[in-house]
């Protein structure tokens, strides 16, 4: 902004042409990669929708719309999604509460068994729940039940499972902030402690719950690990754009699905943002922190459910680490290492690239969007609101979906990008412009908290603004740095979604032969590539820990 | 830390170089000797026919992309304009004999293709069975007596309400083992009761499971008491130690050729010959003895672990005499009627 209003401040001429030039370059420069990379495979996706085999019109819509299945398809999809996602954040909000409102013990722990999911693929909550619930699970067998977990609920507690850490860190950073007074004015009028929870607590954290139940909603509907794994018979719209595309290699349909699907999840995200915004607004300088008295029958019935979500968690990741080591599960559970010679054709390759490509999601992720957050800040005009639309699209765009226009725009020998395609590289691009929104925050929000002086002091010392960045931005960014490369790193290793329709015979990724792996009932070995992910994932967080307090950042956090 | 990190930009040039580079790794695409090859065979048939491969053709680089019957089916009819493969291998002839394939894959006829006997080549020569499948069941035999359950002998068992909830089969629209299960039972009973006989069956059916090996796993596991399957999957559970027992259907087991062809539009003929040549080589026929229970090629016998699985010497006497080319015919016919009728 600042920079705006000093362009228009000078008089006219040939220095504010020069300026308006200098200030728009870095803006093309950085927006050209997002326009090819975003919102062109998004152009194509939707043309692709509309063309049938005479011309351009609604036909498939049509087809779709008038199929029986597709019409009850989209039903369950709906149906499990809306209780997976009611169930998720008040789950998510009771285990939030006690971490930041409560005086239970070990709170530290719990929070890291609550974001736990996060270091798996989707699927693996899927496979625990079948080991453990399955016809023939470790539950039936040992306490003689007929327990069917294939289906609704199967795939609903999958799902809970695997958007729980995401509603939780939303839902934590919304009650991390209170003004005590509130709830001193609240007793002083006497107000029951349930009576301010209900009047204060809820209110101040209603934009949160929305922006929780809105990224629970649209990861849930767009997730297909979790209902191929757990669904049987129950059928999904991201099972069928799965079966759609990559077995009956039917684009048109696939696109229609996929339109389907933007369409939740874009309200969804433009609704997190609208109300997001308005959230800051309710602290001010006069706030006092609140800060969590003891109160014993709260905590002991908050630790009851926090408990109980904790053993859920931990016990559905334990079962396939378990699984993974054993014999011939479940009539051998002698100690095996078997299943980690993967002898099927590609090998422990899978791993490799999965790394490979989340390395360079991590280096071109960072580099991108920093960029992008620094011109933001730094040559704000017209069209860096543009950019910035750009920098949040792809919040919007479920994974698949942007994988599929990838697809569709690339796989093309006319097209330029067509000499990355069907490469390792292109898949971390993806995974980049997949996770472009969050980086892209991550980053802007600690470029703010950067002063302006800095980069004064710099100007009037006689540093150039490229000396400045690199002298003076980038090394009081390195925390940031180091978290945003961490968080493509994770998300790269774990993510199907943008991936399934770019890995290739020979660009197969880890988490892609999980899912072969148990779509053919490889169990054992499936669980055993699972393993192999989380721990990858446990030993980069560790790395990035150990770099960051080496360098004296112990408080920053590295999961968000 | 400044000096660390950023001394005279290094530490960004070090990035962007890095960025650069691993642009050019991505961008080195196919070589000379690197072939791409689409194929139904289960992951570790590939993994043990490929490793063979590979010391016979050192230099040869397979890049395989592993498909259902059906799945497969429709990605190459898709990419028709534009394949991407160079080679099919291993694939069901009742796919492979749909015209609009023929005109995809083109004559070619490897060194000793007179070790294929003729009546598992094409006429035409575009296409060459080296190895076939045939239907089984995994009975999960601690499931039966828990459940007080009995062994179940021919399909028509099957429609025995006891078993209700208890038996899963592969999805005939992705799995090729799922499709000659259907086109097999509509041969042996005639269509009009065939239909009868799997609406009858739909009624025990606890899922469809699009691929033709997972309903065996699942019945290994105990997850439920019958997967329809295939012979060698549930002869390979029985000797990894499942209490499971193969059931080869009394009405004739339904079956299945595999098929290997040259694609025309390969980019890469000579590399793709060689690896058609090496198919039937001894090494490759040793391989396909120990896996397959159904070989075309002389130059080996079964193994004794399959005759203890309850596979007969001769096999042709539990086969049934199955018509290639009416199930290749009526294939779209019969799917889309299953889909519409049966499919959830």
């Amino acid at each position: 902004m600042m920079s705006a209003i000093v362009t228009t401040d000078l008089p006219r001429g040939k220095v504010s042409n020069r300026i308006r030039l200098g200030v728009l370059l870095p803006t093309i420069i950085v927006g050209i990669p997002l326009i090819v990379f975003v919102l062109y495979p998004l152009v194509q996706i939707l043309g692709r929708s509309f063309s049938t085999r005479d011309g351009f019109g609604f036909g498939n819509y049509a087809a779709m719309l008038g199929n029986e299945r597709f019409v009850r398809i989209t039903y369950n999809s709906v149906d499990m999604t809306l209780t997976s996602t009611v169930l998720a954040v008040v789950l998510a909000y009771v285990f939030a509460y006690a971490i930041q409102r409560s005086t239970l013990p070990a709170r530290g722990l719990f929070r890291m068994i609550a974001v736990l999911p996060l270091f798996a693929p989707s699927l693996v909550q899927a496979q625990g729940l079948v080991l453990l619930f399955g016809r023939n699970g470790i539950i039936n067998r040992t306490f003689g039940l007929g327990i069917d977990i294939y289906g609704y609920w199967g795939i609903v507690i999958a799902s809970v499972l695997y958007v729980f850490p995401y509603a939780f860190l939303i839902l934590s950073a919304a009650l991390a902030v209170a003004d005590a007074r509130l709830y001193e004015s609240a007793q002083m009028l006497g107000a029951s402690k349930w009576r301010a929870f209900r009047t204060v607590t809820l209110p101040a954290t209603r934009y949160g719950i929305a922006a929780a139940v809105f990224v629970c909603f649209t990861l849930v509907i767009t997730d297909f690990g979790n209902p191929m794994v757990i669904g049987g018979d129950y059928t999904v719209l991201a099972s069928e754009v799965y079966n759609q595309v990559i077995g009956q290699a039917n684009f048109e349909m696939g696109s229609v699905i996929g339109m389907v699907l933007l369409i939740p999840a874009a309200i969804a995200a433009i609704t997190e943002k609208y109300i997001s915004a308005r959230q800051h607004a309710l602290i001010s300088e006069q706030s006092k922190p609140l800060i969590p008295r003891p109160d014993r029958t709260r905590d002991t019935l908050l630790g009851l459910v926090v408990g109980m979500i904790s053993v859920a968690i931990v016990a559905v990741m334990a079962v396939v680490v378990f699984a993974s080591f054993v014999h011939l599960w479940p009539y051998r559970m002698d100690f095996s290492l078997r299943h980690y010679a993967f002898d099927v054709q590609n090998g422990i390759q899978p791993l490799w690239n999965s790394i490979w490509i989340s390395l360079m999601a991590a280096g071109v992720g960072v580099v991108v969007v920093t960029a992008a957050a620094y011109v933001v800040e730094k040559f704000a005009s017209p069209a860096t609101r543009l950019l910035y639309f750009l920098a949040i699209l792809p919040a919007a765009v479920p994974g698949m979906v942007l994988g599929l226009g990838y697809i569709l725009a690339f796989n093309n020998p006319s097209n330029p990008v067509y000499a990355i395609y069907g490469t390792l590289f292109i898949i971390a691009v993806a995974n980049v412009y997949y996770y472009h929104a969050q980086g892209f925050l991550i980053s802007s929000t600690s470029m703010k908290q950067i002063s302006n002086r800095f980069d004064e002091a710099s100007a009037t010392l006689g540093g150039g603004r490229f000396h400045t960045f690199v002298k003076v931005t980038l090394p009081l960014m390195l925390p940031t740095i180091v978290g945003v490369a961490v968080f493509f790193f994770m998300r790269s290793m774990v993510t199907l979604s943008a991936v399934i329709f770019l890995v290739t015979p020979h660009t197969q990724v880890a988490a892609v032969s999980v899912l072969y792996l148990q779509d053919r009932g490889a169990t054992n070995q499936a669980a055993a590539f699972s393993v192999c992910i989380v721990a990858t994932v446990v030993v980069a967080l560790l790395a990035a820990r150990l770099l960051l307090n080496i360098f004296g950042y112990r408080k920053m956090p590295l999961i968000r | 830390m400044t000096a660390f990190m950023f001394s005279k930009h290094s530490a960004l040039r070090h990035l962007l170089a890095g960025v650069a580079f691993s642009a050019a790794m991505g961008m080195a695409v196919a070589q000379a000797d690197d072939i791409t090859v689409y194929t139904s065979y289960e992951e570790d048939e590939i993994a043990a026919f490929l490793k063979r491969a590979k010391e016979d053709l050192p230099d040869l680089n397979v890049n395989v992309l592993r498909l259902s019957t059906g799945d497969l089916h429709a990605r190459i009819l898709a990419e028709a304009d534009n394949p991407q493969h160079d080679v099919i291998w291993g694939w069901a002839v009742t796919s492979m004999i749909d015209p609009r394939i023929g005109e995809l894959i083109e004559v070619y006829e490897p060194a000793n293709i007179e070790r294929v006997p003729a009546k598992f080549r094409d006429k035409d020569g575009k296409w060459f069975a080296t190895t076939g499948y045939m239907a089984a069941f995994c009975v999960n035999k601690e499931v039966l007596e828990k459940k007080g359950l009995p062994m179940p002998t021919s399909w028509e068992d099957l429609l025995n309400p006891v078993y209700k909830g208890e038996v899963v089969m592969p999805n005939p629209a992705s799995s090729g083992t799922g499709y000659l299960m259907v086109s097999s039972i509509l041969q042996e009973k005639g269509e009009e009761e065939g239909w009868k006989f799997l609406q009858g069956l739909d009624k025990n059916i606890a899922q469809y499971i699009k691929s033709g090996s997972r309903p065996c796993n699942a019945a290994s596991e105990g997850e439920f008491a019958i997967g329809a399957s295939f012979a060698l999957r549930a002869i390979k559970n029985i000797q990894s130690g499942y209490p499971v027992a193969m059931v080869i259907p009394a009405e004739g087991a339904g079956n299945e050729l595999e098929a290997n062809a040259l694609v025309a539009a390969s980019k890469n003929k000579d590399a793709a010959k060689r690896f058609l040549d090496w198919t039937i080589s001894d090494n490759a026929v040793k391989g396909y003895y120990d896996w397959k229970e159904i070989v075309t090629v002389t130059g080996g016998s079964m193994p004794e672990n399959f005759k203890e699985a309850g596979l007969p010497e001769d096999i042709s006497s539990v086969l049934w005499d199955m018509d290639f080319a009416w199930s290749a015919e009526n294939r779209q016919r019969i799917l889309e009627r299953w889909q519409r009728e049966l499919e959830r």
